[in-house]
């Protein structure tokens, strides 16, 4: 009986887990975001260690060659250590301009700029939720200053594949599979607060309370500075 | 390449690997991402299927997917032409394995003791019902099992693998496979009577 049952389940397992159709559109997008990332901090590495291994290799090469090798070890040294004391107090700079906050990023995210003239439709089913979803009138963003403009395409790309399946499809399982990529793509990206909040819609969407309140409680406690009212509201309307 | 007592060391020798094939190899050594795009397109879904059987998480599998393929430029300067491209994925997959094995194993435990399991959709018949039930009674049973005998039950018995494949993947000789299924099979229709089923 177990034997038949170990088969039964072995099947089932089987079954479950075939190929959903789901053509892993994130998980490529995700894939290519993280090799581009490796190569840029590759490259990064690269542009600053070769120079200062050169620089060191001709500086000890020319110090070995006219004998001065003991002379700049010793100069090194003593710069190192002079570096390394603490430095002395400074005078308090009464009426000194205080530190530039800086300029608030993605207060608000818009679909990706392939998408900004098509603003997400209000959903139509649960009034509460319909509130919440982001409209077009949202104030438009800063944009962000990146290194690398292809890696914003790499998780830009990510944005508008799950915009698509949440404003455009209404596929709001496929949506939040997105956001979750791409918030595990760019978990502090220009978009992350957006993505964030609708992915907490998309979790109301799928019936998934519990989880929704939790994603949408930092929002209603404002310490996300986005959308608080909405998630209060909607937080009303799943405590009732 | 070891990972976890699994070894990646392929036996079978293919016997030539096409001009194609030994072009997109030097691409992924050389870490271009439109051959690892063009490897992700020909093979995601096996790995995925892999990954959701090992795993027993969709979120965990996806996860593995994407290891899996980051990780590919560098683990194809061990590729030789031994076993097939997808089998080397697979492997792969079985070196990363433990990692989001565990983390699945973690989230299903917390979400049983918090009685917080999703909601199935109640439009379902009820044999997906009854088959979504068994799934998950079998993953929870995998949950049990040392990795070594958890991927050799996976690739085994669920993916039908041959125990020579299976032994090409892991890189244990087609005895050890046979053992580790025989204690697997024991372990899970242990587990499964404790259940009360069977």
């Amino acid at each position: 009986m177990t034997d038949d049952l170990l088969k039964a389940a072995t099947r089932a397992l089987q079954e479950e887990n075939a190929d959903d159709g789901g053509d892993g559109r994130f998980t490529r997008a995700r894939v290519m975001a993280s090799l581009h990332q490796g190569k840029v901090k590759r490259r990064t590495r690269l542009a600053f260690i070769l120079p200062i291994a050169a620089c060191l290799a001709a500086g000890t090469a020319w110090g070995a060659a006219t004998g001065r090798l003991p002379a700049m070890f010793h100069a090194i040294s003593e710069a190192v250590s002079y570096r390394s004391k603490p430095p002395a107090p400074k005078p308090s700079a009464a009426g000194t301009a205080p530190s530039q906050k800086p300029a608030q990023v993605a207060e608000d995210v818009p679909p990706p700029p392939a998408l900004a003239e098509t603003p997400p439709p209000a959903p139509e089913t649960k009034p509460g939720i319909a509130r919440a979803e982001p409209s077009s009138s949202a104030p438009k963003p800063t944009p962000a200053l990146s290194s690398s403009a292809a890696f914003q395409d790499a998780d830009g790309d990510l944005y508008r594949l799950a915009h698509e399946a949440h404003f455009d499809a209404h596929d709001y399982g496929r949506a939040l599979v997105g956001w979750d990529a791409y918030l595990k793509a760019a978990p502090n990206g220009r978009f992350a607060t957006e993505a964030r909040y609708n992915r907490a819609i998309c979790l109301l969407r799928l019936g998934r309370d519990a989880e929704a309140r939790q994603a949408l409680e930092p929002f209603a406690s404002g310490k996300m500075g986005y959308r608080q009212t909405e998630a209060r509201q909607l937080l009303d309307e799943l405590s009732r | 390449m070891t990972s976890g007592g699994l070894v990646l060391s392929p036996t079978a020798p293919l016997d030539e690997a096409s001009q194609d094939e030994q072009d997109l190899v030097a691409r992924l050594v050389a870490a271009d991402a439109a051959a690892v795009g063009e490897v992700y397109d020909q093979h995601h879904r096996a790995v995925r299927a892999f990954a959701s059987r090992l795993v027993g998480d969709a979120s965990a599998a996806e996860d593995l997917v994407h290891e899996v393929f980051v990780s590919l430029p560098r683990a194809m300067r061990g590729y030789r032409f031994e076993s097939s491209l997808r089998t080397f994925l697979i492997s792969i997959a079985v070196n990363h394995a433990r990692h989001h094995v565990r983390a699945a194993t973690r989230r299903r435990a917390a979400l049983s003791r918090l009685a917080f399991e999703p909601e199935g959709s109640t439009t379902d018949p009820e044999q997906v019902q009854r088959r979504k039930e068994l799934a998950s009674l079998l993953t929870k049973a995998l949950d049990t099992l040392p990795l070594e005998q958890r991927v050799t039950f996976v690739l085994c018995e669920v993916e039908e693998r041959t125990s020579r494949e299976v032994s090409e993947i892991t890189g244990v000789p087609e005895g050890t496979v046979r053992t580790r299924l025989h204690h697997a099979k024991k372990k899970l229709r242990e587990e499964l009577s404790q259940e009360g089923i069977g």
